[in-house]
């Protein structure tokens, strides 16, 4: 505590705290005295004793070393389609000091560049306050023409240089925004992090970030001779570097087009996956934003209108949103009923529309009921009543345990970063997250896919492709050349697996399955998959009675997320589809539609190849 | 030192220019003119882009620095912990917010000056840790269980800038923190353990360090290692202070440091300019100029009458040194490239806030030198 103090006592003490204090301010005193000595010493050593070596020196010092960022690579799609170079950015810069006459200059110069009165006292007056040394720009992106006017003009306009900077290309825009993302100028930071080699632009997001070592390549070195003025007399040597490696995607650029523009309207994701290898052929985010002008910089009024954006055009859904799966789930509470023997597939469970548990009523989508459902027809008409039961049954800890088979919880590998994990809930995740023990009413409410479990799109990808191919898990894979690693076996019985592709099969292609309006038929091959709309709010009994309201009469963050999972061909199954979109309404309405199209539009396409119509 | 000194109840009041030290704000004020002259050189001649801000970051710092002045040191001492603590707080939230904002994790925007809070919580540690020792009795300060919160209070800041990739600022940080321990009268034996200890680890801190770092301390060792890459720093300093002989080529006449030969002549090379133009005789003044800072710090030192003031006034005075030397050892080829400004001629906001600030603190105290507190 603080206080005036006056008594003797404290006095004694604190006479000790001083002779310490200054014993020890002394030996650092003593020592700050040699070190100040040193440097006075090293300063008459270099600017004494040696001062004619380094005056000889500094004459010499005339070369001049310059870095030059090198031309970042390219990236292609899976057919060598550019998505994203670089283009020649035509500058013209003025060094004041070269001048001359600057007035004359400028003047000359602002007449072949087309400038404005105020264009030009805006020159004159930079070109007088700044370093007279350092190069200004003058003008960016003009056009070939006035920049070969300016070049042809050059024996007139002293101290006027013409420049050919880069600039980040995007041909698609917006289709390609997340995956291939966008870069930035280089700051500070990026400095530290990467080294001090220049770059004309660093990855921000996507590809572009996350392969910023390969792309980058390796600065190049200019040697120029410089006189005592800095003024560049010769180039003594020239090192080009090493330019920037291109990378080769999975994607197809035309899939990806035709996705993001059937997404228009809708806020989501779309993927595309090859279920062998798990090639990505179409990875696609709704709203998109166009990189193009992400990479030129944006002002922070539009990038945190981006930010805060209620769709958050910024995020890749496809990695980072994570949903309830809903319905689409089933096939594997289905296979752990089926291997676990709590179900045979040809028992019926009554579905009255309505199932009691515990005191508590847990609906089926359709009020009415679907009667007695067995296997394959629950699966295909997505009766919720049948899983309720089976969920039951088979308690959270099976539903869990085949979750994790699945790989779900789990990142799934992909080579951009950020992915999330999903949530694989179970009476470990519920006592560490909540403090609470695991209620049967949760694993019923597991067993249709909803509740606490989560997963990402590109996991609902992955876990669809495993049912399609065999019981395999695929590492989804985004660069071509990254190698292939086998994939890990589930260990499913081949029988059940058969039994859920035949009820996904139906699901698409029966009169009575959910997704029946989405059926394709395209040179023999056909889609199966299954349909989920996820239930984002809560209904109470009150609503239950009077009727439940329409997902077109709630706000759009109220409506059920509508989801759809597939692959085609239905025998010979190629192509895993997933397609999420948030707050979309019903899964056979909306998400299942633009599936059928994207995946119609790849077999189509496919066929175009084999008939040797197109390349 | 008189024992018959009465505090009264208004001892900390403060009117206008009453009790401070007028010689060492000009101390401080003639070497914030001296960064404002050679940034203009800097510049080729031009006070855009660096010498207006230096100048007017320097008139807005010694007006904090008097606001700062004007505190009761009641306050200071009070609100140490609470100071350190808030300083900690916002370094943690420009962590986190870093990532948001992208790319600039360490900056804090503030208009005219970006702030680095790593750099403040430097001051923050010095009053978090002379408030702790204030509070202990001499005969205890090396008793074991007294060397926790003193290790905390250094090494959670440290701990909290080491994350982000900067050296400089994370080294002269736990330098300050130890200095202050030193002037508090930590055992010998303590100083001994530790300096074995960093010994014994830097193998791990070599493992650690980026590889722009290691090429810094390898170039270090042999410039000529790499004579125009990272060794030309150093190659070219030497030659800019080197040709500026005994009285320099004049101001605003040099040539190697203009010639951009030297990317951060602006920031932590801007003495390779001043030496160059200034040159021996000028150079020499200068390091009176900082040597006369330094005197008065450790005059006032010793006249504080807590072990409070005194340890804050050191530790501040001890900071200072650190970064005087180790940026111009850097520049003379005496020290690895390691990213320390020259206080107050380096261009940078937050450098020349803190340490103005630090300054406003020892006014503080020197002005209240009567106020006496208990201690243990």
């Amino acid at each position: 505590m603080l206080k005036n103090r006056s008594r003797p006592e404290v006095m004694a003490g604190f006479e000790d705290d001083a002779t310490t204090f200054t014993r020890r301010g002394l030996v650092l005193g003593v020592s700050q005295v040699a070190l100040f000595s040193l440097l006075a010493g090293r300063l008459q050593y270099l600017q004494v004793a040696r001062s004619d070596l380094y005056a000889t020196l500094a004459e010499d010092n005339r070369v001049n070393v310059r870095l030059m960022a090198p031309p970042r690579g390219n990236i292609f799609d899976r057919n060598k389609v550019k998505l994203a170079d670089n283009d020649q950015d035509f500058q013209v810069v003025l060094i004041p000091e070269q001048a001359g006459d600057l007035d004359a200059t400028v003047e000359k110069l602002s007449r072949l560049l087309g400038f404005s009165d105020r264009q030009k006292k805006d020159l004159l007056r930079r070109a007088r306050r700044g370093p007279k040394f350092r190069p200004l720009t003058v003008a960016e992106n003009l056009s070939w023409e006035t920049f070969s006017q300016v070049n042809l003009n050059l024996p007139f306009l002293a101290g006027v240089q013409p420049r050919v900077g880069d600039r980040r290309i995007y041909s698609y825009g917006d289709a390609t925004a997340h995956t291939v993302g966008y870069v930035g100028t280089q700051t500070q930071r990026d400095i530290e992090v990467h080294g001090n080699a220049p770059a004309n632009m660093v990855g921000r997001s996507g590809i572009e970030r996350y392969f910023e070592a390969a792309l980058r390549g390796e600065a190049g070195v200019r040697h120029v001779e410089v006189n005592v003025h800095g003024r560049t007399v010769r180039e003594l040597a020239f090192d080009p570097g090493q330019p920037g490696a291109d990378i080769e995607l999975t994607l197809d650029i035309d899939l990806q087009k035709f996705a993001h523009e059937r997404m228009a309207g809708h806020s989501g994701s779309a993927i595309v996956m090859d279920t062998q290898t798990g090639d990505l052929l179409c990875m696609v985010s709704t709203p998109a934003f166009d990189p193009n002008m992400l990479s030129q910089g944006v002002d922070a009024k539009s990038w945190n209108e981006m930010v805060g954006h209620e769709r958050k055009p910024l995020m890749n859904k496809v990695l980072r949103g994570q949903y309830s799966p809903g319905s689409t789930f089933k096939m594997l509470v289905g296979l752990a009923a089926l291997e676990t023997k709590v179900i045979t597939p040809d028992e019926p469970i009554e579905c009255t529309g309505m199932y009691s548990f515990g005191g508590e009523d847990f609906h089926c989508w359709k009020d009415e009921g679907h009667g007695p459902m067995r296997f394959e027809e629950a699966i295909a008409e997505s009766c919720d009543t049948y899983f309720y039961e089976i969920a039951r049954r088979l308690g959270i800890d099976n539903i869990e345990k085949m979750a994790r088979r699945f790989n779900l919880g789990q990142p799934t590998g992909i080579e951009i970063g950020g992915e999330k994990t999903g949530i694989v809930p179970g009476r470990d995740w519920k006592r560490a997250n909540y403090d609470a023990g695991w209620r049967t009413g949760e694993t019923l409410i597991t067993g249709i896919g909803q509740g606490f479990l989560l997963l990402t799109p590109l996991q609902m990808a992955v876990m669809t492709a495993s049912l399609a191919n065999g019981g395999l898990i695929v590492r989804p894979r985004l660069i071509k050349n990254t190698e292939l690693v086998s994939p890990v076996p589930i260990g499913l019985d081949p029988q059940h697996l058969a039994l859920v592709n035949r009820a996904m099969y139906k699901t698409v292609n029966r009169p009575k399955g959910t997704a029946y309006d989405s059926s394709i038929l395209i040179n023999g091959n056909r889609m199966s998959g299954k349909t989920g709309t996820v239930q984002v709010r809560r209904i109470s009994k009150d609503e239950r009675e009077s009727g439940v309201l329409a997902n077109k009469d709630l706000d759009w963050h109220l409506r059920d997320h509508s989801l759809f999972v597939g692959y085609a061909p239905h025998n010979n199954p190629r192509y895993a589809v997933a397609i999420v979109i948030e707050h979309g309404g019903g899964g056979a309405y909306v998400a299942a539609p633009i599936a059928r199209d994207i995946m119609a539009e790849l077999l189509r396409n496919e066929d175009r190849v084999r008939r040797g119509e197109i390349s | 030192m008189s024992l018959n000194t009465t505090g009264s109840a208004r001892e900390g009041a403060f009117v206008f220019g009453q009790g401070l030290n007028w010689f060492l704000i000009l101390t401080v004020f003639l070497l914030g003119l001296v960064g404002v002259g050679t940034l203009y050189s800097a510049a080729g001649g031009s006070f855009d882009p660096w010498a207006w801000r230096h100048g007017v970051r320097l008139i807005i710092g010694i007006f904090l620095m008097l606001a700062v002045a004007a505190l009761d040191v009641r306050v200071l001492y009070n609100g140490a912990y609470f100071i350190f603590g808030g300083l900690l707080l916002l370094l943690l939230s420009v962590q986190l917010f870093g990532d948001v904002t992208m790319g600039a994790k360490r900056w804090l925007d503030l208009g005219i000056v970006t702030v680095q809070p790593s750099e403040f919580i430097r001051l923050g540690m010095i009053l978090a840790l002379a408030r702790f020792y204030q509070s202990i009795h001499q005969d205890v300060v090396s008793h074991f269980q007294n060397l926790f919160v003193p290790a905390l209070i250094i090494l959670v800041p440290v701990m909290l800038i080491i994350n982000q990739p900067d050296l400089g600022t994370t080294i002269m940080l736990a330098v300050s923190g130890i200095g202050v321990l030193f002037l508090a009268g930590l055992n010998w034996r303590y100083f001994a353990v530790g300096a074995v200890a960093i010994v014994a680890t830097v193998p791990l801190v070599w493992q650690r360090l980026f590889d722009y770092q290691k090429e810094r301390v390898l170039v270090f060792l042999n410039p000529e290692r790499d004579p125009l890459g990272a060794g030309y720093h150093i190659i070219q300093s030497k030659i800019g202070i080197g040709s500026g002989g005994m009285f320099g080529k004049g101001f605003s006449e040099g040539t190697q440091s203009r010639l951009n030969f030297l990317p951060e002549k602006h920031t932590d090379f801007v003495f390779t300019i001043y030496a160059e133009e200034m040159g021996f005789v000028g150079s020499v003044l200068l390091l009176v100029l900082f040597v006369l800072l330094l005197v008065q710090l450790a005059f006032i030192a010793n006249q504080m009458r807590s072990q409070f003031a005194r340890l804050v006034v050191a530790g501040i005075g001890f900071s200072l040194f650190v970064y005087i030397f180790i940026n111009l050892a850097m520049v003379m080829g005496l020290a690895p490239v390691v990213g320390v400004p020259l206080p107050f001629i380096s261009y940078g906001g937050t450098s020349m806030l803190t340490f103005l600030i630090s300054i406003g603190v020892v006014l503080s105290l020197e002005r209240q030198v009567r106020v006496e507190m208990s201690r243990g």
